[in-house]
């Protein structure tokens, strides 16, 4: 017998436990994954070229200000800005929902936007047709995919924020964006049912370059500064980490959440592994006779330990990684994951905390084996 | 949620509940003494501790985060007064963006089921809310702050909230009395300091509190000064006291049936209780870890039981020749597993009482402003929990307990 093939026969001599450990390994690693893609998704958002070109201009007091339209004449001649766009947030209710929406429903100026969001892909026919008419929308795909909608469908709003409702009727559709959830509507749409109050949410704006972008922003700022209407002008990219800070504690819950995770995981398989171990005490000091020394015992030791834990972690980072991969993550969680995705840092994490797992529980059997004579050993009963 | 996976869910619980109480009863029926078990435990010390910790860590992430869901459902449940009515926009999910006429307000005040004071005056209060983004205390970034603008009727209706420290403020000027619980997250809001919001600067005069309610994520001021500084031509809604129950009964009937008005009315306790969309994503996220975590715990319990049989075979086979029967030798070890793991269960629930009142806040979805609550662990909580941790040994400890039966009298005599 070959020593790999002792080392392999020992590790499966218990299948059960075996299987077990290793389960066990994977259970908790593939629950360490899906925290930490979550709370990736979560903190992170997804980032594309024009996340750092585009800036969101909103009321200095909060997003729940209106800004007046007039704002329109002033930002479009600051130098440095390519394109501007009124934007703002109707937060409606679709037909169906109850209490919640995921995807967000935009009022744009039709003929401005598509300057603006630079990574929309969209058929030119059926953005003339959007420009052309006032009661059309377009949709992202993934909305479109989700609510199984066909160009000429209706699409209803109750509105929350607003005092009026929305009966759009898909022009079309668009993609490549980060995020291709959005609705966007006529902001003339929404001025008529409101009676034209003169106010928009935001202003959505695009840098002429990024380096530019920063110094845009500041312009834009000091354009309004001591008016009635101050404004805080952002990055696309800031402006969505500053909205994901506002959710305080959470990330830190998570991340305490993963800690706890990895460390019950640890103990556990500690305690399994030296109970193989354990048992087996007897013929460790029988190989002890034989003339083995110390190190090759510890290697068999490590070695059925880290195998054990590495084929865990196969199974549960590997498992998690092909699971998300080919899941419709949207569909599941209600349009509230975009992509949950697997990035290879987290596998890395999943790998390194496995080979940990060996090590450590080889630790203690393995100085216990090392400590004891082989008299000692021959005469320990269980 | 489907309606079948609930289904299952229950069923799984229940089967697992009754699994239980049978081996309570079984146990102590039969003969073996209960201080076999306990004494069984503890010599095997090491992969004892190990078990009973991992499950402790298990019931304790459980309880932690459930109790975080408790924590904001309660500090709805505790808002508002039950005589009260709650007036908003048609359609408006949140107090704050809810938008309500002046003259809305002068057809509502003289609907008759109104109750009036001593001066005559209808008891209503039209109340402005705002949302204010402002820098947290360190380097926290901005959150946005929920600024009421409020009439001393509206304070008259609201006796929960009481003044703890300075004064409150005098109508007519730039003056808020903040949250004591949000003064510990924000710059800025130590009695007599001020900060800027729009074009006007707001001097802080007193700290208010809401003895656990939702009032403890606001920041009251007055309602007209309000309306000038964030240029509001509308209020947000209306509270209103009616003279009896039935007439709140009537009052409701009217407001929503009178077509000029677009009104919704509900009793203002029965609106907060209805703010469940920010607990319910920590809800889903305690079930979710609570079955993925459990999937783990149990098969760390089966293998630590099965080693606990290999080791006891012997042990076995001289109860199995003493007369006990199989049923025993399964009773005797699920006992085993579920004591183990209820210690475990008991030690987690333990460790979350050190967090138990501890405030903590996040955004909330319904209002879109800072929401401060506490870490509330109740006693159904951990009862829960412990039922958690009893489930976990049931089931890490069936297979190996049925094995343990099963094993022949002579051969498990025969065992070294």
């Amino acid at each position: 017998m070959t020593l790999g093939g002792f080392i392999l026969k020992n590790a499966l001599r218990n299948k059960r436990r075996a299987l077990l450990s290793v389960v066990s390994v994977g259970v908790s690693l593939f629950l360490f994954i899906t925290l930490q893609v979550a709370l990736r998704e979560l903190t992170l958002p997804p980032e594309d070229l024009g996340s750092s070109l585009r800036i969101i201009v909103r009321n200095k007091v909060s997003l729940m200000s209106s800004l007046p339209a007039r704002q329109l004449q002033v930002i479009e001649k600051i130098p440095g800005i390519a394109a501007v766009t009124p934007f703002t947030f109707f937060g409606g209710l679709y037909k169906g929902d109850e209490k919640f929406t995921s995807f967000a429903q935009f009022a744009v100026d039709p003929a401005r936007v598509k300057d603006v969001i630079v990574d929309a892909k969209m058929d030119a026919a059926e953005y003339a047709a959007w420009i052309a008419d006032r009661t059309l929308c377009i949709v992202g795909l993934d909305t479109a995919r989700r609510y199984n909608l066909k160009r000429g469908d209706r699409m209803q709003f109750t509105g929350t924020f607003y005092p009026c409702d929305l009966d759009l009727r898909v022009a079309g559709f668009y993609h490549g964006t980060a995020d291709d959830r959005t609705v966007f509507f006529h902001h003339r749409y929404l001025d008529e049912a409101l009676d034209n109050p003169g106010t928009v949410g935001c202003w959505w704006a695009l840098a002429a370059s990024a380096e530019e972008a920063v110094l845009v922003t500041a312009r834009i700022n000091a354009a309004f500064a001591n008016s009635s209407a101050e404004v805080r002008a952002e990055t696309e990219r800031a402006f969505q980490l500053g909205f994901i800070s506002m959710w305080a504690n959470i990330k830190v819950l998570i991340g305490s959440i993963c800690t706890v995770v990895v460390f019950t995981l640890l103990l556990v398989t500690v305690s399994t592994m030296s109970m193989a171990i354990r048992e087996r005490f007897r013929e460790l000091a029988v190989l002890k006779a034989l003339g083995f020394r110390r190190r090759e015992l510890l290697g068999f030791i490590l070695a059925e330990s880290f195998g054990l834990s590495m084929l865990g972690a196969v199974l549960g980072a590997g498992g998690a990684w092909l699971l998300y991969r080919n899941l419709d993550i949207q569909k599941l969680a209600n349009g509230v994951f975009l992509a949950f995705e697997v990035t290879p840092r987290m596998l890395g994490m999943a790998f390194a905390i496995a080979a940990l797992l060996g090590i450590l529980s080889a630790i203690a059997p393995a100085l216990s084996v090392a400590r004891t004579s082989v008299v000692e050993g021959l005469r320990t009963l269980d | 949620m489907p309606a079948v996976f609930t289904l299952l869910i229950e069923s799984f619980l229940g089967i697992t509940a009754l699994g239980i109480v049978v081996v309570f009863l079984t146990a102590f029926l039969s003969a073996v003494p209960v201080k076999y078990n306990l004494k069984s435990v503890f010599i095997r010390w090491r992969s004892t501790v190990a078990t009973v910790v991992g499950i402790a860590l298990v019931v304790l992430v459980y309880v932690l985060l459930q109790s975080l869901a408790v924590g904001i459902e309660k500090s709805n449940a505790n808002t508002g007064d039950p005589r009260n009515i709650l007036v908003a926009r048609k359609g408006a999910t949140a107090e704050s963006s809810s938008l309500v006429t002046r003259a809305q307000l002068r057809t509502l005040q003289y609907f008759e089921e109104i109750e009036r004071n001593a001066a005559g005056d209808p008891v209503i209060s039209a109340d402005v809310l705002t949302l204010a983004s402002l820098p947290r205390k360190g380097q926290g970034g901005e959150a946005n702050v929920l600024l009421r603008g409020i009439t001393p009727r509206g304070m008259e209706l609201r006796p929960q909230v009481q003044l703890v420290a300075g004064r409150w403020f005098s109508p007519g000027r730039r003056e808020i009395v903040v949250s004591r619980k949000l003064a510990g997250r924000f710059a800025n809001f130590e009695v007599g300091d001020t900060f800027k919001t729009g074009p006007a600067t707001l001097t802080v005069v007193g700290w208010l509190d809401g003895a656990g309610s939702a009032y403890d994520s606001e920041c009251w001021m007055d309602a007209d000064e309000s309306r000038s500084v964030f240029e509001r031509e509308m209020y947000s809604t209306f509270l209103v006291r009616p003279k009896s129950p039935e007439a709140a009964t009537n009052l409701i009937r009217k407001i929503e049936n009178d077509k000029r008005l677009q009104l919704r009315a509900e009793s203002e306790t029965g609106y907060y209780q209805k703010q469940t969309l920010t607990a319910a994503p920590i809800q889903w996220l305690a079930g979710f870890l609570a079955v993925t975590m459990s999937i783990g715990a149990v098969f760390a319990a089966m293998n630590t039981m099965y080693a606990a049989v290999g080791a006891r075979t012997r042990e076995i086979g001289t109860l199995r020749v003493l007369g006990f029967h199989r049923r025993n030798v399964i009773a005797t070890f699920l006992l085993e597993g579920i004591l183990l793991a209820m210690l475990g269960g008991a030690l987690g629930c333990l460790i979350s009482l050190k967090w138990n009142g501890y405030t903590t806040a996040t955004l909330s979805v319904e209002s879109f402003s800072e929401t401060v609550f506490a870490f509330t662990i109740t006693p159904t909580l951990a009862a829960q929990g412990m039922f958690f941790a009893a489930a976990l040994g049931f089931w890490g400890t069936l297979l190996p307990a049925v094995r343990a039966a099963r094993l022949p009298v002579i051969s498990a005599l025969k065992a070294l």
